[in-house]
């Protein structure tokens, strides 16, 4: 159950909320909205609430309950949704009927540019450009899933309580993107951007260095010894992060 | 001042990722030097308190090789009687006489000592202690502190990490340092049960500032481990030998059960010890626990003779001195450039952190400073004194702890 209800969380609070930089930096799928003003509510039973918001060539993502949005999906469990998004199952609309036409053309095909972004194995000689938005993404994807990860699994709830309050940034030079977590009292919360006071820094010397490193393909101890990726301050918050950083891959 | 690079350790530590996991792993990975490009990888030789990298830069070396290095390296002394040891025997199908020889003047010099137990790391004597505890107590229940570093067996290790469950950690409590009032709450709480209690005698974590016992808080453990039962065991794997020769207990005036013996023992030969009183002794027989080269012969001379040259030397007092001496001109010179630099713990150990930064980056670019200069500091670990460390290595390394803060505000 806490595996479905994670994948849930992972699905609504970090994959999706790379829509937000999707719409901003893929043409086409900024197309795909334009002149479009809909809001989208994803009711999960006994599992997460979060909502998307297309207005003004934009995306916003956000965790909770919108103030009456044009479309609301429900779903019975939190392994609805994750049908959802392997495409063996469709949501029950409860709201906005009249814009299953958007659901149905539009945002399928921003979804479907959002998975082609996510998943580099897919492509044999990635772009420059790929890589860098699938960076952002991959990153992206980490932070966010580490307060779901966090939140259900016994290990990783064990990890996030040994954790010093305080920020951690990481971020890919020069410093973008850049995503930071808030950890107090063992719960963590993740940002895109940066913090003005860190109390631990992860930095990736460039996209190609971050990409292989979050996406697995680097030797994590060789790229901190060589210096591709630099570590500073309290890294001891580091030290548990990791570990909770190393589930994400189970879930996504 | 000149400053190091590092192209040699880079390329090996290259090398060394493709056919050794993490290349360098455990208390020697790179990971925690930090920044990670400003410290040597590998070690080409040493002598006395230095060593020579493999690119060729010198070091006077403030962590003695995470503590075993304690009358220098390449000790004369030393050698010369582990080479007579090993030209007689080294492993062989019975124990050596040196075994007994050892034993012998862990006794005499350690003061709760009956009794000796050889093995090879700090490790194998903790887990050891445990199981002594255990057999002696019939109870199952060890008490470990937060923050207390005992060695990497699962049951030493948090259920989070890699490779470790929850059922390794079953029978293990978390008490807290300095705070007796809750380890007195839980024992009573949990009448008959609790085996042991295992705690380094003061407490040295990583990324913290070491935290001396409170006044009266060991003689208040100790009476509470007497009045129930509970078998009190000390980690001195990193303490031994430097506080206090009849045991680091002796220097904050309490008496253990259990000590566990490592590090500073033989000088960098591989042996370790857990020493005991007489009431431990029938325990300790009954377990059964042994490994390849436990009765390795060198090594227990090599452990003979850095006992008696500890004494001989008055290396307590040398480490204790030359420690303050080092501390007070860190403070000092931390002072002239505006910092606030913080000692603690004990100074044979100490941990020093410039407090001006909390999120300890400005330290860790100091301690890297100092580091590609020729002064090895590392910025999450307490240092270790040796009794080789002298008045002109002292000053040497203030030298470039001068230009270690010159450079930090550049």
């Amino acid at each position: 159950m806490s595996y479905q209800l994670i994948k849930a969380g992972i699905n609504l609070y970090a994959i999706f909320k790379n829509l937000e930089d999707l719409i901003a930096l893929d043409e086409e799928s900024r197309n795909l909205i334009k002149g479009k003003k809909i809001s989208i509510q994803f009711l999960v039973k006994n599992g997460p609430k979060a909502w998307l918001q297309f207005e003004n060539e934009t995306c916003k993502v956000g965790q909770g309950i919108m103030h009456n949005p044009s479309v609301k999906l429900w779903f019975k469990s939190p392994e609805h949704l994750n049908k959802m998004f392997d495409g063996e199952a469709n949501p029950i609309p409860l709201k906005g009927f009249t814009k299953l036409g958007f659901l149905q053309k539009e945002f399928v095909k921003i979804t479907e540019k959002l998975e082609y972004y996510l998943k580099p194995e897919k492509l044999e000689n990635p772009s420059k450009e790929y890589i860098e938005i699938n960076t952002r993404f991959t990153l992206t994807v980490a932070a966010f899933a580490l307060p779901e990860i966090v939140k259900y699994n016994r290990e990783a709830k064990l990890s996030a309580s040994h954790i010093p309050d305080g920020k951690i940034q990481l971020w890919v030079l020069p410093n973008d993107p850049a995503v930071f977590l808030t950890v107090k009292n063992g719960e963590i919360s993740a940002q895109k951007g940066t913090t003005e006071k860190p109390d631990a820094i992860m930095e990736m010397k460039d996209y190609q260095t971050a990409n292989n490193f979050l996406n697995g393909k680097s030797n994590p101890f060789l790229a901190i010894a060589i210096g591709d990726v630099i570590i500073r301050g309290q890294t001891n918050m580091l030290d548990s992060l990791s570990l909770i950083l190393d589930k994400v891959q189970n879930y996504v | 001042m000149k400053t190091y690079t590092y192209k040699k350790s880079q390329e090996l530590f290259k090398k060394a990722a493709e056919v050794i996991p993490c290349g360098i792993y455990g208390h020697f990975s790179p990971a925690p030097l930090i920044p990670v490009t400003d410290y040597p990888f590998y070690i080409d030789k040493a002598k006395g308190s230095r060593f020579w990298d493999v690119d060729g830069n010198e070091f006077i070396d403030y962590m003695c090789a995470y503590g075993p290095m304690v009358l220098g390296y390449n000790n004369p002394l030393i050698d010369a009687a582990a080479e007579e040891q090993r030209k007689k025997v080294n492993c062989g199908t019975a124990p050596a006489r040196v075994m007994v020889d050892l034993a012998q003047e862990m006794v005499n010099t350690v003061d709760i000592a009956d009794w000796a137990f050889f093995a090879k790391n700090g490790a194998d004597m903790t887990t050891f202690s445990l199981m002594v505890a255990r057999a002696h107590t019939g109870r199952n229940k060890i008490i470990r502190l937060k923050g207390g570093y005992h060695g990497t067996a699962p049951w030493m290790q948090s259920p989070d990490h890699h490779g470790i469950t929850f059922n390794d950690n079953k029978d293990i409590v978390m008490g807290e340092w300095n705070n007796y009032e809750a380890l007195e709450k839980y024992i009573h709480e949990h009448k008959g049960e609790v085996a042991g209690i295992i705690s380094t005698p003061y407490h040295h974590p990583t990324f913290a500032d070491n935290e001396l016992p409170a006044k009266g808080y060991w003689k208040k453990v100790e009476a509470l481990c007497k009045n129930e039962g509970v078998v009190l065991i000390i980690d001195a794997v990193r303490t031994g030998f430097r506080l206090d020769y009849g045991g680091s207990n002796e220097y904050f005036d309490f008496k253990p059960d259990l000590i566990a013996f490592c590090k500073a023992i033989a000088n960098g030969y591989p042996i370790s010890s857990l020493v005991g009183t007489n009431e431990m002794m029938n325990a300790a027989s009954n377990v059964f626990h042994t490994g390849s080269y436990w009765y390795s012969a060198e090594p227990m001379a090599a452990a003979l003779a850095t006992i008696r040259e500890l004494k001989r030397v008055n290396a307590v007092e040398k480490m204790f001195e030359t420690g303050t001496k080092l501390g007070n001109g860190l403070i000092e010179l931390a002072k002239d450039h505006g910092y606030n630099m913080k000692m603690s713990g004990h100074p044979a150990m100490p941990y020093f952190r410039i407090t001006d930064d909390p999120s300890l980056m400005l330290h860790q670019k100091w301690c890297g400073e100092c580091t590609k200069r020729g002064a090895y500091f590392t910025s999450h670990h307490n240092w270790f004194m040796s009794a080789a460390h002298t008045d002109e290595d002292i000053a040497e390394t203030l030298k470039i702890a001068d230009e270690g803060f010159k450079a930090i505000k550049e």
